[in-house]
């Protein structure tokens, strides 16, 4: 009884440190092979998804803190609209 | 003169037994290593509380509503409980000796149907189960606390180290030698006579060596739920002691030379690659080892989400407060098992020590592969992050990183370990699925 529950317990490491190995051998077959296929077949451009995050805070920091160029003329056009409108009103 | 009677012999002081003191002083060991020694003070508070807790007398919190009854009933419930166990009470004996047959009896595991009526007739008479013993219900033996809180894990994780260098996966499955040496030290320890492990026990200690709380729970609540306090309490202390367990072993089998060897650049990886590869790691699962479908699908899920960037709301709500959530009841449900019946036992020792010398091992293994690989390749790998091999997510990686810095003060090696520790992840997940297909 004691003799099997040491045998069965070598049964055990043996055949699950086995399968561990297996199973990440498998995997690092397959990602090796995933990642060659996207990057031959399918690549992404790499600045892309950086350019998208850097294109949202910009067009956030535009309404926040304009730079003082365009704040002249963003003056200047609502200026004149509202001289217009009231004009139009008279 | 007798309410004030009755009064005292319902008080905590006059019921209070040996056994839960000293788990009430367990508890607020706990509290204190979490408190002032920062032992990952989000699981050890919960359960230091849980702990002291389930230890109050009379008051039952951890108990079902039919070891109530047991324990308080009048001779009228015991007889009816026994009628609904198949017990036989030998009449003429005393209210206590009943107590103790039936309780045995509930102990030793009676059929789930008998337990199932045992409870109804219990709460026929007016039981209810405990606070802790319901959340100790719905979260650990349903399996569902683990399995959320893995999810939140895989949405905490890059992956993006691990595809920058697959071959780092060599050394995640190296580490998981801890948990299988661990098994055998168990058994060794029942076949000398020392300690009286089962096999399936023996499995569930072993699963401390993957260094990862969520799975250790999992485990165990699956294959031996009666040694799950001593488990978790074990599983996440030596998490905490990481930094010291690790560096001196670290040192001893490696070289200066070796210490300092400075790794290549890891290359970019596109997001495709990152959301390609928790599907093709689930259908690897799928393919070949269903019974870690549970932890590795709700890992991969989570990962998923984080990466597809689609499902922002649900991936943040499941990596801050989902994972917040099913912590505070899963630390409360651990602290349940702290019962000074089942926890002040030789085996928790046993289970304290071979709990380290499971760390030991998995971080001895996961540096020896690296050095096995250096040998066989010609890309450079700083054996120091072969010890993130042993899950312990990012503590190991931190402390790879500090040895390396020790010796070349410009080699910043966290990155690169990353790599092994989730690869670790998956290796304590895969080593879990095997036990319980094995042993389940």
């Amino acid at each position: 009884m004691q003799d099997d529950l040491l045998s069965e317990g070598l049964t055990l490491m043996t055949l699950g440190m086995g399968f561990v190995f297996v199973f990440l051998t498998l995997l690092v077959l397959t990602t090796s092979l995933m990642s060659w296929i996207i990057r031959r077949y399918f690549p992404q451009l790499h600045p892309q998804p950086q350019s998208q995050v850097q294109a949202q805070p910009r067009a956030d920091t535009d309404l926040a803190t304009p730079s003082p160029m365009e704040d002249t003329t963003l003056m200047a056009v609502i200026g004149a609209a509202v001289h217009r409108h009231r004009k139009r009103r008279r | 003169m007798d309410n004030v009677m009755t009064l005292w012999y319902g008080s905590g002081l006059y019921n209070l037994s040996l056994g839960q003191a000293v788990m009430i002083g367990v508890g607020l060991l706990l509290l204190w290593l979490a408190m002032v020694k920062k032992f990952e003070p989000l699981l050890l508070v919960p359960i230091g509380f849980g702990g002291i807790l389930a230890n109050i007398p009379e008051a039952g919190l951890a108990l079902s509503a039919a070891e109530q009854a047991v324990h308080m009933g009048t001779a009228d419930v015991l007889q009816q409980m026994a009628e609904a166990l198949n017990v036989a009470l030998p009449s003429g004996e005393s209210l206590e000796a009943w107590r103790q047959s039936i309780a045995t009896v509930l102990e030793d595991g009676a059929s789930p149907a008998l337990t199932r009526a045992a409870n109804d007739v219990a709460m026929d008479a007016g039981y209810a189960h405990g606070m802790l013993y319901q959340f100790y219900r719905v979260a650990i033996a349903s399996g569902v606390a683990p399995l959320v809180i893995f999810m939140g894990v895989g949405g905490l994780t890059d992956f993006g180290p691990l595809l920058a260098n697959p071959r780092t996966l060599f050394l995640g499955a190296a580490a998981q030698f801890g948990i299988f040496a661990t098994l055998m030290g168990a058994v060794v320890l029942t076949n000398v006579g020392w300690m009286d492990f089962t096999l399936t026990q023996a499995a569930a200690i072993g699963i401390i060596g993957g260094a990862d709380g969520p799975t250790s729970i999992y485990v165990s609540s699956i294959l031996a739920p009666e040694l799950l306090g001593a488990i978790a309490v074990a599983s996440y202390s030596y998490m905490a002691l990481v930094p010291l367990i690790q560096p001196p072993i670290m040192r001893r089998l490696t070289t200066r030379r070796e210490r300092s060897i400075v790794m290549t650049q890891l290359r970019p990886v596109s997001q495709r690659e990152k959301i390609v590869f928790p599907l093709m790691l689930l259908l690897l699962v799928v393919l070949f080892l269903p019974d870690a479908a549970p932890l590795l699908g709700m890992f991969c899920f989570g990962n998923l989400m984080r990466e597809c960037g689609v499902v922002e709301r649900l991936s943040s709500t499941s990596q801050n407060a989902l994972i917040n959530i099913v912590t505070i009841f899963l630390g409360l449900s651990v602290g349940s098992k702290l019962m000074a019946d089942r926890f002040l036992a030789v085996e928790t020792l046993g289970i304290l020590g071979l709990g380290m010398v499971a760390f030991a091992i998995g971080t001895a293994c996961g540096i020896l592969m690296a050095k096995l690989l250096n040998l066989i390749s010609k890309t450079p790998i700083n054996p120091l992050i072969g010890s993130a091999g042993v899950s312990a997510v990012p503590m190991a990686a931190r402390v790879s990183n500090k040895v390396g810095l020790e010796s070349n003060p410009h080699n910043f090696l966290l990155m690169h370990a990353m790599g092994p520790n989730v690869a670790g992840v998956i290796g304590s997940a895969v080593a879990a699925g095997v036990m319980i297909k094995y042993l389940g």
